[in-house]
């Protein structure tokens, strides 16, 4: 076994994405009152759990990216923001990106003890 | 880069917001205004808000681009820019008030058009828009520690 393996490399990509997806989070926020905004978000997870079963190559390729939400309107202003879903997004990603670094953090600490740092 | 483009992106929404209620306080105060700087009655006052492009000076934008997009991120949020204020074209209210000074020759003086009402509605809208951006920015915030958190 690697120092980081596959499981360390998907929780720093799936990091990476959580990061990514707070950044679309906030910009759909700070666009709330632009009219015909289109809201963006991140889809990191489907991705990374396409790429798991493939190795710890794929895992390494994945690179969250944003994307224009496409689907319907329903605000006069043309505007796709419902600050309701993002409050809500919001909150769950945030809990995730800690949930995430928790693990990471837990698995630091095994390999710290391993290698006898500790 | 990472989360400082989440802060920036509510910064940039938080002076947005501020601004449209600048502009609200503005209306309400000028609300009963029959004569502008102009010597005409004043026009209701609008915040034109439109998503912010890219800044190619700014050193993340360079940073990332000069990495081909790998820092974590595509380089796409900027946030939110204020395009404009813009007067609002809708007629303007006569109301029939002989003894003022800036009445017409019938007895009416021309109003401001601005609407009490649309101006408290705009002035809670901006408000808790403002509100949202806080609290986006203070998730980046939880989150950028909870990184750092990882080095401890």
């Amino acid at each position: 076994m690697e120092l980081f393996d596959t499981t360390q490399i998907g929780l720093e990509r799936a990091l990476s994405g959580a990061s990514l997806r707070q950044q679309a989070i906030a910009q759909n926020i700070a666009n709330v009152n632009t009219p015909g905004y289109r809201r963006q978000d991140v889809d990191f997870q489907s991705a990374l759990h396409a790429a798991w079963d493939e190795g710890e190559s794929s895992v390494e390729r994945v690179a969250p990216s944003v994307a224009v939400d496409q689907s319907a309107v329903m605000r006069a202003d043309g505007s796709s923001v419902d600050i309701d879903n993002e409050a809500a997004s919001q909150a769950k990603n945030g809990l995730q990106y800690e949930a995430i670094t928790s693990v990471m953090k837990v698995r630091t600490a095994i390999l710290r003890t391993a290698i006898g740092g500790a | 880069m990472g989360l400082f483009d989440a802060i920036d992106a509510s910064g940039s929404g938080l002076s947005a917001e501020r601004l449209r209620m600048d502009v609200t306080s503005e209306n309400l105060a000028n609300a009963q205004t029959t004569k502008g700087a102009d010597g005409q009655p004043y026009r209701r006052k609008e915040v034109v808000l439109q998503e912010a492009g890219a800044t190619a000076t700014s050193f993340a934008t360079v940073l990332s681009s000069l990495q081909g997009g790998r820092s974590g991120g595509a380089g796409v949020t900027h946030g939110v820019k204020v395009s404009g204020i813009v007067e609002d074209a809708t007629a303007l209210k006569r109301i029939y008030d002989p003894g003022h000074p800036d009445a017409d020759k019938n007895g009416y003086v021309t109003m401001p058009n601005v609407n009490t009402v649309t101006e408290m509605t705009d002035l809670i809208s901006s408000s808790r828009a403002y509100e949202a951006n806080v609290t986006a920015m203070q998730t980046a915030k939880t989150m950028f520690t909870k990184t750092l958190d990882l080095l401890r």
